[in-house]
């Protein structure tokens, strides 16, 4: 049995997401309980993956440049963590909400299954598949609770994500076309003679996938449909948005741009350069467009941008210590944006609205989850307890290793920006009488009570990460050592 | 309803034979062109046939919407299962565990045969689900 | 003009009709022309000229190289990524119903206006 963990993963929450369908009552029961025997069957494969192993499972039994397999390795193994953990909080954190319906976890759970699966297969084209299969279920939960507001951002998603997976498809179709095969470790054997022969399709389809995978990851000119989307959709739904649907695209990225094009290839082409380069516009971008916002959502969807901007910095210094800190920064910023959002869920219906302004002496209602709140923010900003701190300290340490010191100011310059904003927030929930009748509610309709014990504890759980991370960072680079090392180096065969 | 006499015999008389056919098409999807889904978008088609020539309401009491509804979870769950029939006996996920027979007989495919009626009962309980939700919209536009 | 040319070609015309038509329903209709030229693509990579088709007769399970036979990976693949685009045109179709309901409009310029 042990063999088969790798499927595993993947076919429990998706079991549990047609069998939630059958039934009324047990839905969350069922959803939660997949999730964890997902994250225990993932934890039964760590002491293997972190010595540094590699597992690969045949799909079928068919091996090779023709079957799909599955490799769970250091990369895959860090991602696929984040992803189930935070799946595990947003869960919890829907129960609370009656209007939540057998759809909704059912869409949970093919997405959270999905995304397992362009995490673990090996197959490029499958990678593709899972992906626009996770983008549908996305697509309709940011649409799930019907109104204007949401449709309408859900469509523009929908056009923007459409466009971004066809991108990749033709750059997948580009790869085939010159290797004749669609498993990503044959691909990169057989590339580099490819290179010699047929640079230019090389080139294209290097550009056809950054470019569709940038639409995912948002970067700056391709950012149109991010701030709508997340800041829209119901405030768990945001948190998976932002804590790990974007992270697959950076996935795919590192995957595809480090694997598959391996490091010399890409070093040769130049490419680190423009990822550097579309990191520091949307790093800047980002910080400046948040400071505009009086939407708190919205505000943190553009400071979504700012921090994708600072890990797409370091994937492109490409060095030992930049991958780290960009890696390390993706589950940091994985832990604090989902925290930032639960809180935002937890404030927009305590004061009924969503502006920043809105919300005065939040702090003598809810002391605790503004502490959280103020917690995370403070690691967006990079203050040194806090884990943000860490990571961002391993980029400017890289930065400064490989001779960009320009971009220890840029990152500098962007954190103060982010000081601005998260500081103006911060300040108006602790400033200002208590509101007189707090109106009970919307977030489309119902009345929801703030004090649940199932919304405020998956926020402890994630501020109490934050500060761990922070206090101890060397448990996640510990976490994110494997993957680096199997990037850069390819230690496993 | 509004259909003719002429239409609604035809189809009546020829509904069989479009089942036969999508089921020939299933069956015989490891061997010529064809497969579940297509078989099983010819068996949608053969109850939206039935339900445009005579009324939706005749055809509903046939073929009732739940059980369609049903099916179609099922035909996914037969497959989810039929691939963990392959770890249960000791080979891996999705893999084939039956004899394979000689080439061009029905039986040369070992679990390809099931899995082709797995998916086309999904997509042909889907097709006609799908056909149901959209005669039934009333929505305004 | 090459078969590969020619998709590329359709892949940008699909493109211009998503990113500068104003209407929902073009723009959907951009993003399947889009789908259609990568169809064409994939299917191009794998043709061979005076190819048979990838089926094993009756009488001619041996005898057959594999070489004379075009490539049915792209075609295989092609099923899927059709599939999928069916899938997508109808959730955007289904969202843009719900949108013309909501806002009486298909413009996106003046859908952008409401709030």
């Amino acid at each position: 049995m042990s063999i088969h963990i790798p499927i595993l993963i993947i076919i429990s929450p998706l079991l549990a997401a047609f069998l939630v369908l059958f039934t009324r009552k047990h839905k969350i029961i069922l959803a939660t309980v997949s999730i964890i025997a997902s994250i225990v069957f993932t934890l039964t494969l760590s002491s293997q993956v972190l010595s540094g192993d590699k597992i690969i499972y045949h799909l079928g039994g068919w091996r090779g440049p023709i079957g799909i397999s599955l490799v769970v390795d250091g990369l895959s193994f860090f991602f696929s963590l984040i992803t189930l953990g935070l799946g595990l909080l947003v869960i919890i954190y829907s129960i609370p909400e009656r209007r939540y319906g057998r759809t909704y976890y059912f869409l949970l759970l093919i997405s959270l299954s999905s995304m397992i699966g362009v995490i673990y297969t090996a197959d490029i084209f499958n990678m593709y598949v899972f992906y626009e299969l996770l983008s549908l279920a996305v697509y309709l939960l940011i649409a799930y609770p019907k109104t204007g507001v949401t449709l309408r951002a859900s469509f523009n998603y929908l056009i923007m994500g459409g466009v971004g997976l066809s991108f990749f498809l033709l750059g997948v179709g580009f790869l085939y076309a010159m290797t004749g095969t669609l498993d990503i470790f044959h691909i990169a054997e057989r590339l580099p003679a490819a290179f010699n022969s047929s640079t230019r399709m090389v080139l294209m389809s290097i550009v056809l996938i950054v470019t569709g995978m940038g639409i995912k990851i948002a970067v700056f000119p391709l950012h149109g449909w991010l701030p709508d989307a997340h800041s829209m959709a119901p405030s768990p739904v945001s948190a998976l948005l932002s804590g790990v649907t974007v992270k697959i695209g950076i996935y795919c990225l590192i995957r595809v741009v480090y694997t598959v094009f391996s490091t010399e290839i890409f070093l040769l082409i130049g490419s680190h350069n423009i990822l550097m380069v579309l990191g520091v516009v949307s790093l800047l971008f980002g910080a400046s467009m948040a400071l505009a916002q009086k939407d708190l959502k919205r505000l943190l969807a553009y400071s979504t941008i700012n921090q994708l901007g600072i890990v797409l910095i370091g994937l492109g210094i490409g060095t030992e210590l930049g991958l780290t800190g960009a890696l390390f920064h993706v589950l940091n910023h994985a832990i604090m944006k989902s925290t930032l959002f639960f809180c935002a869920g937890i404030m927009i219906a305590e004061t009924g609205t969503r502006e920043v302004q809105g919300l005065n002496g939040f702090s003598r209602q809810q002391p605790v989850i503004t502490f959280a709140f103020v917690i995370a923010s403070l690691g967006m900003i990079g203050i040194p307890p806090i884990n943000g701190f860490a990571s961002k300290w391993l980029i400017c340490l890289a930065a400064v290793e490989a001779g960009y010191t320009f971009l220890v100011v840029i990152i500098l310059t962007a954190s103060a920006i982010a000081a601005a904003y998260y500081f103006r927030v911060i300040q108006v929930l602790f400033s200002g009488p208590l509101k007189q009748d707090p109106m009970h509610a919307h977030e489309g309709g119902q009345v929801i009570h703030g004090g649940n014990l199932f919304r405020s504890w998956p926020i402890y759980i994630l501020a109490a990460a934050c500060l761990l991370l922070g206090l101890i960072p060397t448990l996640g680079i510990s976490l994110v050592k494997p993957a680096v090392s199997l990037l850069l180096f390819h230690v496993v065969p | 309803m509004g259909s003719s006499k002429i239409i609604r015999t035809i189809a009546q008389k020829i509904f069989p034979f479009i089942v036969l056919f999508g089921f020939y098409l299933i069956s015989n999807g490891h061997l010529s062109p064809g497969g579940g889904f297509q078989g099983g978008v010819v068996l949608g088609t053969a109850i939206i046939l039935l339900a445009l020539s005579h009324s939706i309401e005749q055809t509903e009491k046939k073929f009732k919407s739940r059980w369609l509804n049903m099916l179609e979870k099922l035909g996914i769950l037969t497959l989810i299962f039929l691939g963990f029939l392959g770890i249960l006996l000791g080979y891996s996920f999705l893999s084939n565990f039956l004899p394979l027979g000689k080439p061009g007989q029905i039986a040369s495919s070992g679990l390809m045969l099931f899995f082709n009626i797995a998916i086309g009962i999904k997509v042909a309980a889907g097709v006609s689900v799908i056909f149901y939700a959209l005669v039934r919209y009333r929505g305004e536009i | 003009m090459t078969p590969i040319n020619i998709s590329l070609l359709v892949f940008m015309i699909g493109l211009y009709g998503v990113t500068s038509k104003n209407n929902l329903i073009k723009k959907i209709m951009g993003l399947t022309i889009m789908n259609g030229s990568i169809v064409l693509f994939f299917i191009s990579i794998g043709f061979r000229e005076t190819g048979l088709a990838p089926i094993l007769e009756k009488g001619t399970t041996s005898g057959i190289s594999t070489t004379i036979l075009v490539d049915p990976l792209p075609q295989a693949l092609m099923l899927t990524a059709i599939v999928i685009g069916i899938s997508v045109t109808a959730l955007a179709l289904a969202l843009v119903v719900k949108i013309y309901a909501k806002y009486k409009t298909l413009d996106i310029q003046q859908l952008s206006k409401e709030r």
